[in-house]
This record gives structure tokens, sequence and C-alpha cells, in this order.
């Protein structure tokens, strides 16, 4: 016992340093949080490959949760929507709603070229359009899929950390 | 002249005339006369029990009415407490039938029989002699046959319901008059008192033959297991009002027999194991009736099996008082038989508003089923008040009627367990064993009665409607909201102040089994002889200070926020339809897995398959039901031995004369040399 206590004390901490504070200017309602972020995620219309780079942002490598970010199960626990993909005409109704029913102070984070711009799917008779047509969107990720980095440099983007 | 004598006069007379209105009023008003000359005869039903009750007896002869023997009329105390009971139930019913009866039920049959109905009732417990009893149980067992079947023209199933209760009733019948033969046939005399006098003569064999004759007789009215068959029949289908006289009166006649027999024309005879059969038997009826109750689909079938639970908790008190009373301590007797009259009274108030509201939904949906019901919140606000209050009545919840009565039932129970440094010798070892049991049957019926209550109120009554014929009920009449009002007005009053009837009917406990009453006259239920108190006041104080503490705490902290307005989260894909909510099957359906090996459900799953490729499926049928077990056992095998026999039988009648002439023949020699044998 007392050579584990020995060893923690030689050993002192390992960990990486933490990373510089984001530098990008945080949107207006994610100042009013205090540096937790609690997100619903939203697939209006996606591939699934958002959604893989999703959870890699919230896997071990990446881990988004340690920055104060954290996906959870109902938009009623969210304070940010985390939407992927072209908004279908099916969907249009539920993001519209699900956005509804997030309390306020809300934001909304396109991830995604198709959240951004619907990509390929542009104009297609099943797309009602991008994110920014049916929801007011904060904060836009890039890329077809965005890499988990981007993913999470972006989050680091709302929760200030 | 007495109270008593008065009371019951009007109660007859106006039963008379209430048979010949239905005979000479025209259709349109006739359930509106019937009806009112019968709330008046139950009236007067109650008008003579409170006041036997309350100390006046009476006893008459009236030798003029039945040949040989006479009628007897002797209304004693216990006798006073089911007449009361018998006549309050009857108000209720009868001011709800006017409402109630129509198509069909407003003929001259139904409406001459009702009122014949109520007045067996009442006179069964006012019977002095055996006759004068067994006339009155064949009246009582003849006109509830007849209004059982008043609907057989608009339900196939009434007809099966009715042969059912005709069969047993009539074997009941049978068992009662041996019985009940046997005690009278040393007596000089049939009146009770006679019998009462020659009991001490009998052999402890006799006697015991006896009593299990009428407590299978009477056990089978109350609807006691294994001879409840009749009733999750017979209830479901009689007119409602009915089914709330029959399920709130009638059966209780049976413990009246039971009680009569046990504590007092045998009282010198009796003996531990008969106490001790009946205190199983009422076990088993409430764990297996609650059991059946938390399963069924069907309202008023779930009424009836929550009879049988509730007929059997009395019985559990009965025996127990019966077991006390044989090991010597008459104080805990007393408690027990008390506690026992007083589930009877609670159970009549609240199964007389359980079924007259279950009516109610019947008459405005025209279904039962609960699977097919729910939203009659909005609908019929005033049913779904009165059967809200009727669940909480039944579910022996504070500040429920039934509470009360099993509380004291529980009190006698426990203290009847021997003290842990008391002698061995002090209890014997089948009271050890027994004891703890029968608390923990009445602990997990208790459970499983709120179970089922949720379940009925819930699915039955809030949410929203499952079917077009619920979303489009409307409220009943108000001769109906009348009688509900009654009994809900009786059930509040035994919930919050039943020391208004619980001395009385320690009293008569009491007096039954000889012991000082075992309840004082106060607001709370204090038990003399064993410490014991209970304040439903305070109980009833406490519970609405709770709930409006919880109603406005919220308030009052939310009314600091800005609050906004927001449609229920539906997950985002618009609302939900109805067929998503709990249905009765689905809420009893963890219930019904964890007592798998008792109820024994039947389920089958058929798939039918695409013609052209297996690998596609065209429907899947389900199905599950929940078979009464005890009935396929016992009851099958009798059905198809009778039915064998019945076959056997009928080699014998071909149709021949020459073969019937020779039957004669030689039954007349086979006589013949009887005689001369002789």
């Amino acid at each position: 016992m007392l050579g584990l206590w020995r060893r923690i004390r030689r050993l002192g901490r390992i960990a990486e340093p933490a990373p510089e504070p984001p530098s990008t200017d945080r949107p207006d309602a994610a100042e009013q949080l205090g540096g937790s972020v609690q997100i619903r995620h939203v697939d209006a219309g996606s591939c699934n490959g958002c959604e893989i780079e999703i959870g890699a942002a919230f896997g071990p490598v990446h881990d988004g949760e340690r920055y104060g970010a954290r996906l959870v199960a109902s938009p009623r626990h969210a304070d940010a929507l985390i939407v992927t993909g072209a908004v279908t005409r099916n969907m249009t109704e539920p993001l519209r709603r699900t956005y509804e029913a997030v309390p306020r102070p809300r934001m909304v984070v396109a991830v995604g070229d198709c959240a951004r711009n619907c990509g390929v799917f542009a104009g297609a008779y099943g797309v009602t359009g991008p994110v920014s047509a049916v929801v007011p969107v904060d904060l836009e990720v890039p890329g077809c899929p965005p890499r988990p980095e981007a993913i999470v440099a972006a989050l680091r983007t709302l929760t200030g950390r | 002249m007495n109270t008593v004598e008065v009371a019951l006069g009007c109660a007859a007379g106006s039963a008379l005339l209430a048979v010949l209105a239905a005979l000479v009023v025209r259709r349109r008003a006739r359930p509106a006369v019937v009806g009112t000359l019968t709330a008046i005869t139950g009236a007067a039903g109650v008008v003579a029990g409170a006041a036997a009750l309350l100390g006046e007896r009476f006893a008459v002869e009236l030798p003029w009415i039945v040949p040989l023997s006479g009628i007897a009329l002797t209304v004693d105390g216990l006798g006073a407490a089911f007449l009361a009971v018998s006549g309050a139930v009857a108000v209720a019913a009868a001011i709800y039938g006017i409402g109630y009866s129509h198509h069909g039920l407003d003929s001259r049959g139904v409406q001459a029989t009702f009122p014949l109905f109520v007045l067996s009732l009442l006179l069964v417990p006012a019977a002095g002699s055996i006759t004068t009893f067994l006339v009155c149980w064949e009246l009582m067992a003849l006109t509830s046959l007849v209004l059982v079947v008043s609907e057989h023209r608009r339900r196939a199933e009434v007809a099966s319901a009715a042969r059912w209760y005709a069969v047993m009733t009539h074997l009941g019948f049978v068992a009662v008059l041996i019985g009940l033969l046997i005690l009278s046939a040393p007596a000089d005399g049939d009146t009770f008192a006679a019998v009462r006098a020659a009991a001490a003569d009998l052999s402890p064999a006799v006697a015991g033959t006896a009593f299990v004759l009428c407590l299978a007789g009477f056990g089978s009215k109350s609807g006691i297991v294994p001879l409840h068959a009749w009733l999750p029949r017979a209830h479901p289908e009689a007119p409602s009002h009915v089914s709330a006289l029959m399920s709130a009166a009638m059966v209780n006649l049976g413990v009246y027999g039971i009680v009569r027999v046990g504590f007092d024309l045998l009282a010198v005879d009796a003996e531990r194991w008969w106490w001790l059969l009946v205190l199983v038997l009422g076990a088993i009826s409430a764990g297996y009736g609650i059991l059946q109750a938390v399963v069924s689909t069907d309202l008023k079938r779930l009424l009836a099996h929550s009879t049988t639970e509730n007929m059997g908790l009395v019985l559990v008190g009965v025996g127990a008082s019966g077991l006390f009373a044989s090991i010597g301590s008459p104080v805990l007797a007393a408690l027990a038989l008390t506690a026992a009259l007083m589930h009877v009274v609670g159970h009549a108030a609240f199964k007389t508003l359980l079924f007259l509201a279950a009516g109610s939904v019947l008459h405005a949906t025209g279904t039962r089923d609960l699977d097919s019901l729910g939203g009659l919140r909005t609908g019929m606000p005033l049913t779904t008040a009165a059967f809200g209050l009727g669940a909480l009545a039944a579910s022996a919840l504070p500040p429920g009627t039934a509470f009360v009565s099993e509380w004291v039932l529980l009190q006698s129970l426990i203290h009847g367990l021997p003290a842990p440094d008391a002698a061995p010798a002090a209890a014997p070892t089948v009271t050890v064993v027994v004891l703890p049991l029968a608390v923990a049957v009445v602990a997990l019926t208790a459970g499983l009665a709120v179970v089922t209550f949720v379940k009925a109120f819930g699915v039955g009554f809030l949410a929203r409607p499952r079917s077009d014929a619920a979303a489009h009920a409307i409220e009943s009449p108000a001769t109906m909201l009348a009688g509900m009002g009654l009994a809900a007005v009786a059930a509040t009053v035994l919930a919050v102040a039943p020391t208004l009837v619980l001395p009385t009917l320690g009293r008569v406990a009491a007096g039954l089994v000889g012991s000082p009453a075992p309840i004082a006259d106060a607001v709370s239920v204090e038990l003399v002889g064993v410490t014991g108190l209970l304040s439903p006041v305070l109980v009833v104080v406490a519970l609405v200070v709770a709930a409006v503490l919880v109603v406005a705490i919220p308030r009052v902290l939310a009314g600091r926020r800005a609050r906004r307005e927001a449609r229920l989260w539906d997950c985002g894909g618009g609302p939900l339809s109805p067929r998503t909510e709990y249905t009765a099957t689905s809420f009893a359906e963890p219930l019904q897995r964890v007592f798998d090996t008792v109820l024994q459900p039947v389920q089958d799953v058929d798939v039918t398959h695409h013609q052209e490729s297996r690998y596609l499926i065209a429907a899947v049928e389900y199905r599950r039901r929940v078979p009464d077990r005890i009935e396929r056992h016992l009851y099958e095998p009798v059905l198809s031995f009778v039915t064998r026999w019945g076959r056997a039988g009928r080699a014998l009648a071909t149709g021949s004369v020459h073969r019937y002439l020779g039957y004669g023949l030689c039954t007349l020699c086979a006589l013949m040399l009887l005689l001369v044998l002789a």
C-alpha cells in the first residue's frame, strides 16, 4: 500500500497539458452558459457519415465530453441542437418542433456540408433545404464528413473551454 | 308497535305496491313509479335495521301466510346489520334503476320482479325460523335469476350465465336445505330459538356435517372459491343496478348465513377445525379473487372478481373470530368479527358505487371492455368522479372505506399472535402457523387491490378514448347520478367517520361471542382490550394538507420564473395515437408474469404467410386469455361426467312404449317386494 502511495507521489501528474482555450468568437447564447453544453443530435436526412464522425468526436480518442459538451436524449434536456444532413421533407416539421422544444437560450450547430448547403442533394425533390432554411443556425462545421477534430473544435467554441 | 315492526310493514307494503304498480302502470311511467316505491322499501329496511341495531327487538309469527309452519320474523342485532345494509343498497339501486331501465328492462316482468328481489333481501336476515329463512332464500334466488336473464334478447351470453347461476345457486340451496334440516330435525319446532336450544344435544359429527353443508351452500352464494364460478358470469350479465344489489347485498347474506349458523345456532358445538376451514377458504378466495380481478379486462367482471376477494376477506375475519373464540380470547374474537361486519358494510357501499358507475359507463358507451374505453373524464365527469371515489374506497388505502375494516382485521390478527415470552400452552400451534399466513394474505390482497383499481380507473376513465363510443360518451341521466351520489356519500361517510357504525357493529359482534364491546365510542377508532388507535379524520386532514402542499409548492416556486406554454414532447412526430396508450391487458402484464404459475395464461400466435413466399408475413394474430384455472380443473371434469351420464341415461329412453310399461312393472314389483320384506 505504502509502495503504491510512493509510486503515485513519484510519478506526479502525467496528463497532457490542457489545450489553449478556443480563440474564435462564441455565439451570444453560449456566453450565457457556464461552460457546460447539453446537446441533442437531430438527423434531418443524413447519410450517416456525419453520425459516425460525431460518434468519434465523443469516443475515447477525441472525448468531446472533457470540454463540457454532452449528448442528451431529449431536446427538453438540451442547450443546443446538432443537426446533420440536408433537411428532408419528412423531417422538416419534426426538426422545427424539436427546436421549439429546446429551452432558451438555445443554439443550433449544422454539421457537414449537407446541413450547410444541401451538398450533393441540393435541389433534390425530397429535400426542403439546408438547416438554416428551417431553424436559425449559430455555428457551421464544413466537411463531407467533417473530421472529428473539426466537430470537437465547434463544440469547444460553444463551451468556451 | 315498535319502529322495527312499522318499518318492516312499510317495506313489505311498498314492495307489494311496487309489484302491483309494475303490472298496471303504463310503460313510460313504470320505471319511475316502481323505482320510487322500491326505494321506499329499501329506506324502510334501513330504518328497521337501524332501530334494531339501536336496541329495539322485534319478533312476530304469522302462521296464516305459509301453510304448516307459517312465517316467523325475528330481528336481532346480527340480522339488523345485514337488513340495514341490504336496505341501503336497495335505495341507491332503485333510484338508479329509474334512469337505467330502458330497452326491455322496463317490461312488466322485470319491473315486478325487482321489488320482490329487494323484499327478499330484507326478509332473509329478518327470518326467525328455518322455514321462513329457506322460503325467503329461495325467493331471493329465483327473483335474482329472473333479473339476471332480463337482457337475454340483447346478448347471447346472458343465457349461459343464467344457466350457471341457476344451477349453482340451487345446488347451494340444496346444501343449505340439508344442513338446516339436520339442525331442525331434533329441535322442537323450526324457529331459530328452538334450534339453538336443541343444538347442545347434537353429536360433533352431525353438527360438523351440518356446518360444512351450510358453509358450502352459503359460501357458493358469497362466491367463495371454489364455488365462485357463477359470480364472474352472472354479475356482469345482469343489469347494473341488479349487479349492484347482487354484489353488494346478496353475497353478504351468504356471510350472514355462515355467521348465523356458526356463531348463533351451533355456537355450543363450534369446533376449531370449522373456523380454520372458514379462514383458509376465505384466504384462498381473497387471494385468488383479486388475482383474477388484476388480469380481467371486462369492467364488471373485474368488479365481480373483486367481490370474491372482499367476501374472502370477510370470511378471514369470521374464521379468525371463531378461532379466537375457540382458544379462549373473546376480545380478539369480537374484534375480528367486528372487522368482518365492518368490511361487509364498507364493501356494500363501495361495490354499489362501483357497479352503478360501471353501469353508467355501459349505458353511455355500450361496452364493458376496458381496452376500448378511456377518456371518459371529459364526457362523463360525474361518473368518473364516482368511480374514482369507489376505486379509492376499494383500494384499502387511507382514506378509503376498506382501509378501516382491513386495519381492524389486521389488528386482530396481529394481536392474536402469541407474545414472544408467552407460555407455549397459551396459543396452539395452528394459530402460530395460520395467523401470520392470514396477515400475509390480507396484505397481499390489499396491494393487488390497489393495482386492480388503479388499472380500472386509469385505463377505463383517464387518458384518451380508445374507441369512438368512448369518445362520444355523454353523462347519464339525473336519477342514475343520484343513485351513484347516495352510494358515494355512504362510502365517504364510512371512510371519514367509521365510528358512526363501528362501535354498534362491535356490540353486535360482542353479543355473539360474549365479550365486552371491542371498539370504544369515540371520534377515532379506538380498540378496547388491545392497543390500537386510528383517527380517520386526522388521516384525511393530513392527506388533504399534503395534497395541497404538493400542488401549491411548485406553483409558488414556478411563479418567480418566466413561464412559457409548450406542446407535450412527442419526439416531434405529431400527436401520439391512442394505440400507444397502456391498455388494461398491458398494465396487468408484469403482474401476470409474476403470478404465471398460479394464473397459467394461454397464448396463441398464428402467423399467416404470403402465398408466394414463406419469407413474407401477411398477418400475425396474437391471442391471450387467462382461463379460470380452478374452474377448468374442478368443473370441467364434473360437467363432462354429467354429460356422459346423460348420454348413458338416454339409452334407457328408446321411445318404445312397451319398454316404458316394462319399467313401470319392474318398479312396481320392486316396491311390492320391498314392502313384503319390510
